[in-house]
């Protein structure tokens, strides 16, 4: 069961990343394209917590109920990683969604290829 | 001594930038004189810093009262410094130029000054701090304020420039992120120093790729080759001061992080021999797209990618020529590419199409600026007496040094295809007709205020390279020697 559980989220990573990658390089609607970068940094996010996971530990924090006793905590630093990796993501995201915007305004259009007054 | 701390670099800029509005509502002219004020404190206390730094002593500042490996530190050395100092020059420069800039209204130039003040904030971040994730989210901060400002006008092809700019930005940090995620897996730790001890144990297949992993993020802030399509798109979409300050400093915050990692943190077989290599294909590429450019400012752009590329070659050598001679080019490409996007401002300010065939005889017409575009292009190419003669020099001494001699002949097959773009200006500045009549803008007195510093350092240095040598030896010997880095850092480790 753990080791099912652990190349289940290791897989869901990866194909996570994959499924990001892919939409960010070959979609050919923009807001596709913010998509497949939001689901990119989802699936390296789960990839940083389950790289901090250490089996059978519980949340770390220091409360009554586990100082002295032997108990094993998750790694913390992933997850505060996380934390900020994902407000950097939304803000991405956000800047990302503004620009689409004024493309869409601009050239009334989300597909990347009627988009071609600069060389792409 | 009190005032002097290198946390101001950070917390002002970041602090004021978002502070900003709220003193736009109180006097509308603060908007324009607030960031100036910052600019010129940071700016001097970094050179007050930098100047009376010790030797072999970098300050070492440990943020909210964790001492390192726990805390995010702040180190400034002699590298970082230097690198400080030339980025908060040059933001105040750019201020100095954009005061009053003609096309941003105050709606705009609020916008304009926060987005501005953020970027100087992201980039000397990325030069100061001491702990490799505090890097990427500077990097990051750095990132998102550029996308910001190259889509600033809102009547060019901005936002798609900027959109592009995005797409590979945000590919590239996903880059990072997974290195710097690869490394704590395998070090546990993210405070570069302790990293540096660390990263001695872990399998060099598993440090091989970190550092590639590395080298595709960073290299697409430092305009490495694959990924530097966004580079002419966004200099030449973006205002004049902006590409000035992307050249200043984005390029250069992405080769101090790059050259960081790769000297300092991670030692890696072999990593110097792809640097080397992309650096040449980044040359390559660039001077012969550049000598294809019609217009004005994505030349420029182009050119600026060769200058990059050159920079990286130099570092690649991984010896103390080499680094001279990089830190020197470093310097030159700050200063030089600034006043030639600056100047290029002005230039291009009144013909539509932004061409180059646009500027015949504006020699006559606007005698300053196009002084000043031609000082920068003599002085980018490498011509005596100007400061990027001496980086040239230097950088052919340490080839020939490192016995690589084809790369001899590609510096100067190179110096004279930039001969060649740069020329075909300037020869229609000077000496062709005006063919039609255009609407001159002569420049703002701030403007040739900026505009003068850069020549006047341009020229001192050129004629006095004793003016800087001096500090580029400490940083060199400060980014060679590893160990009193973290030593520095971290007193109870040492390198064994």
């Amino acid at each position: 069961m753990q080791e099912f559980l652990t190349y289940g989220i290791y897989g869901t990573a990866f194909f996570l990343m994959l499924l990001g990658l892919y939409a960010a390089l070959v979609k050919k609607n923009l807001v596709k394209i913010v998509i497949g970068l939001s689901v990119l940094d989802s699936g390296l996010h789960l990839l940083f917590v389950a790289v901090g996971y250490i089996s059978n530990g519980t949340a770390p924090i220091f409360s009554p109920a586990v100082v002295g006793k032997n108990v094993v905590m998750v790694d913390p630093v992933p997850q505060a990683l996380v934390l900020t990796a994902i407000v950097i993501g939304f803000g991405v995201t956000a800047v990302a969604l503004a620009l689409v915007v004024r493309l869409y305004r601009k050239h009334n259009t989300t597909n990347i290829d009627e988009i071609k007054n600069l060389k792409w | 001594m009190v005032i002097s701390d290198p946390v101001y670099f950070i917390a002002l800029p970041l602090l004021t930038a978002f502070l900003l509005p709220l003193f736009g509502k109180i006097y509308k002219p603060l908007i324009g004189i607030i960031p100036g004020l910052v600019f010129a404190f940071i700016a001097y206390i970094s050179f007050d810093l930098y100047l009376n730094l010790v030797p072999g002593k970098p300050i070492v500042i440990q943020l909210a009262g964790w001492a390192p490996p726990w805390g995010i530190n702040l180190v400034f050395s002699e590298f970082s410094g230097f690198v400080v100092t030339l980025i908060t020059f040059l933001a105040f420069l750019v201020w100095v130029y954009s005061y009053n800039f003609k096309k941003v209204g105050f709606d705009n130039s609020k916008k304009y000054f926060t987005l501005l003040m953020l970027l100087v904030a992201g980039s000397i971040g990325v030069v100061l701090t001491g702990d490799i994730f505090n890097m990427f989210v500077f990097l990051e901060i750095t990132a998102i304020s550029s996308y910001g400002l190259t889509a600033f006008y809102k009547g060019r092809d901005s936002a798609e420039a900027a959109f592009k700019f995005l797409l590979i930005g945000s590919l590239s940090s996903t880059f990072i992120l997974l290195a710097i995620l690869l490394l704590y897996k395998q070090v546990g730790t993210l405070n570069m120093a302790e990293i540096a001890v660390k990263a001695q144990s872990i399998d060099p297949k598993m440090k091989s790729i970190i550092a590639i992993l590395f080298m595709i993020g960073l290299g697409i802030e430092a305009e490495m080759f694959p990924m530097n399509g966004w580079v002419p798109d966004a200099y030449s979409q973006a205002p004049g001061p902006v590409a000035a300050s992307f050249a200043g400093m984005l390029a250069k915050s992405g080769i101090y992080a790059l050259v960081r990692v790769f000297y300092t943190v991670l030692e890696v077989d072999g990593i110097f021999d792809l640097l080397l290599i992309m650096g040449i294909l980044t040359i390559i590429f660039a001077e012969f797209s550049a000598m294809r450019q019609t217009r004005l400012r994505r030349m420029l752009a182009y050119s600026s990618i060769g200058q990059m590329g050159l920079i990286m070659v130099a570092f690649s050598f991984n010896t103390k020529a080499g680094i001279f001679a990089g830190l020197f080019l470093m310097f030159n490409h700050a200063i030089i590419k600034s006043l030639l996007f600056l100047a290029s401002g002005f230039l291009t300010y009144s013909t539509k199409q932004k061409k180059i065939r646009d500027l015949d005889g504006f020699g006559k017409i606007m005698p300053f600026t196009s002084l000043m575009f031609g000082l920068g292009a003599f002085a980018i190419v490498g011509l005596p007496p100007f400061s990027g003669f001496w980086g040239k020099l230097n950088m052919l001494v340490a080839t020939a040094d490192s016995n690589l001699y084809f790369v001899i002949a590609l510096i100067l097959l190179v110096a004279v295809v930039e001969v060649v773009y740069y020329f075909k200006v300037i020869g229609r500045l000077y000496f062709r007709q005006q063919h039609k009549e255009v609407e001159v803008h002569k420049p703002t007195w701030n403007a040739i205020a900026a505009m003068s510093v850069l020549a006047i350092v341009i020229i001192g240095v050129g004629i006095y390279p004793d003016l800087i040598t001096d500090y580029l030896t400490k940083a060199t010997n400060e980014l060679f020697d590893k160990a009193s880095y973290i030593h520095n850092v971290l007193p109870n480790l040492s390198l064994n």
